[in-house]
Order: C-alpha cells, then structure tokens, then sequence
C-alpha cells in the first residue's frame, strides 16, 4: 500500500479490502468449489490408501496447493519412482501453473500492488482458483480485484485442506462402496477437468495420447513412466498442432 | 514401514513437490510482462503436462494402487463411460459428470458387495 490517496480509490465503492475479502470467501462456495473440495476428499482417501499420515496429506495441500501435483506426487511414491523421481515428475505437471499466472495476474494487480502481493497471489493459482478468479474479478473495481482474490483463494485452500482432512479420515470408516467411490472421485474428475480445459486438436492428441500410452509404458519402464508419457503424448501433440496450424495458414 | 512411508521422507517429498511447483507460479510472476503466451515452446510445455496428467489418469484407473482396485476393472471402466456420458449430454458440466460416474461406481461397488 503505497499511500492515504490510494485508500480512496479502493472506497469508491464504500468498501474496505476485508469486504471484498469476505464477498470473494463466499464466491468460493459455488459449483466450482464444491467440486474441488469433492476431489480433495477423493485425495485425502487416497493418502489414506497409500498409507500417509493424516498431517501428511493436510499439509501437501496447505503448501502445494495443485491437486494434479499432489496426485501425481502420491502416485510417483506408490509406483516406487523415489524421492528425485516423484519430485521431477510434479514439477513437469506444475509447468501448466506458469501460462495461468502470466494470465491471470495482468487482470489482479494494480499500481499499488507490491511485489510480494503478486508472488502471494501467483501460489494462490491453481485450476479452480484461477478460473473463478478471472471469471468473478474483472468486473470489480481495480483495487479491489487483490484482496476479493486472497479472500477467495484462501477459502478455497482452508476448505479443500479440512476436505483432505475428513477424507483421509473416512476412507477407513466408511462402508467399502463410499470408501471405493471417494478413491474414484480423483480421476474421474481429472479426466472431466483435462477434457474441458483442451480446447485445441493439439491438447485434444496429447490427453488421448497420454491415457492410451501410460499403460503401454508403465510395462517398460514402471518408475518413470509418467514422465515419459508426458514427454511422447505431449510432443506429438504439439507436432499435430503446428502441422494443423500450418496448413490452415501456410 | 517401507522407506515410501516414513513421514520424515514424505514430509521432504512434500517440500521438494512445492519447491518444484510454485518454481512456475515465481517464474510466472517475473516473466508475465513479457511472455508470450502463444509462443512454441509455451504450447509444447502444456501439452506435456496435459498428457502427464492424462498418463496418470490411466494409471489410477486401469491400474490402481491401493483400495480401487478392489472394484474390477469392467465397473471402473463402466463408470468413467457413464460420467463421460453424462458429461457429454449435460453440456459438459463437471458437477453432472463427477456426480453420475460417482454413483455408477459406488452403485456398483455396493450391488457386487464388495
């Protein structure tokens, strides 16, 4: 906060930055945050499954905060690809996080947001928090686009960490058919949330590519197979891509 | 206690995976002035990712690790089919997808009395 001048631009609308904190805390409790905090409780059943501790799990999503990354994490230990192994893997899947701040953070700041506001606001991004926050933010006044983000956002990470709480809870109690279902609510939802966001016939070869050949290389090389997947699925994907750009305008 | 399983070793799991992660989201932060998003070497990186997360789909179910192997693979495979489909016809709406391949698969699970 650079000044007294700027704290009357914010009250144009007659309201402080923990107002529109609190309106973007409600705004997460929409379709979209629901069903994120679903998924976190399929991911907290998962851990379970894999045999984390609870404040394990809590934690990963307090400090991760991306579910693919956590997944992806979880999985790379349970197929035994090791500490350097798991950890490559989740950063290839975080790469996905850059365009999305580059995106998002023109639409959040204004001139008094400082360095520090924009880091804060960038590990704040992931799908759900980043889709609503460009959906809900732009009609906002300038200076209140921030905090309605942090308001949101936090709300979505305590909400999404008490969900991974109570499904690592459950999955031990719970009738097997619900215990079963919670394990299913990751990649189901994944697989819905991936089909969504590939808009272009590009994304369209590297997500059918990569479910097709995740099996097919799991045979060969079951430690890093993901990675690899990644890498084949996802270059053949761009080829296709670039093929098909040049011949539309050549 | 396998090694995989000791929280020590998780816990610096857990560090390195958000080392590993927020790199993009610092990166982002610095390059958002002057990145351009449509360039190639920016499509190439998300389409990886795309087919990593996509790999890892396939693995969770064709090949769970843990209790979801305990529905077989014909109802796993029947309930992603009814959630596509329900996705499908509801204009894709994540909430109507999840929610029907849920009940499909947890439907399934109970009626084979797992």
């Amino acid at each position: 906060m650079s000044g007294e001048g700027d704290l009357d631009v914010v009250d144009a609308s007659g309201r402080s930055d923990l107002d529109w904190a609190l309106k973007g805390a409600v705004a997460a409790v929409n379709t979209p945050g629901i069903v994120l905090f679903l998924s976190f409780l399929g991911f907290g059943a998962m851990t379970h499954d894999f045999g984390w501790p609870l404040w394990i799990a809590v934690l990963s999503t307090a400090l991760i905060w991306a579910a693919p990354a956590q997944v992806v994490l979880a999985g790379a230990l349970a197929n035994g690809a090791g500490l350097l192994g798991a950890a490559l893997a989740v950063t290839v899947s975080g790469v996905r996080l850059l365009p999305m701040v580059v995106a998002l953070l023109p639409v959040l700041r204004s001139e008094r947001t400082s360095l520090g506001a924009r880091l804060l606001a960038a590990h704040y991004v992931a799908v759900t928090a980043w889709f609503e926050g460009l959906r809900l933010t732009p009609t906002l006044p300038r200076t209140a686009r921030m905090p309605f983000f942090f308001g949101l956002a936090n709300a979505l990470v305590v909400g999404s960490s008490i969900a991974t709480a109570i499904g690592h809870a459950a999955a031990g109690v719970l009738p097997s058919a619900l215990s079963i279902g919670l394990l299913g609510l990751t990649p189901l939802y994944f697989l819905l949330s991936l089909e969504r966001g590939a808009k272009s016939l590009g994304e369209r070869v590297a997500l059918g590519l990569g479910l097709a050949l995740a099996p097919v290389i799991g045979l060969v090389a079951p430690a890093s197979d993901i990675l690899w997947t990644g890498v084949i699925g996802g270059t053949a994907g761009f080829l296709v891509q670039r093929a098909a750009d040049k011949r539309r305008r050549p | 206690m396998s090694p995989a399983l000791d929280p020590g070793y998780l816990l610096l799991a857990v560090v390195l995976s958000f080392v590993g992660n927020d790199l993009w989201r610092v990166l982002g932060v610095v390059l958002s002035a002057r990145l351009d998003e449509d360039s190639g070497l920016f499509a190439w990186v998300r389409m990886v990712a795309t087919a990593l997360v996509a790999g890892l789909v396939a693995k969770l179910i064709l090949a769970p690790a843990g209790g979801l192997a305990l529905a077989p693979l014909w109802l796993r495979l029947a309930a992603v089919g009814c959630g596509l489909a329900a996705y499908g016809v509801s204009r894709r709406s994540l909430t109507v997808g999840v929610a029907v391949g849920e009940a499909a698969l947890i439907a399934g699970v109970a009626a084979l009395d797992i």
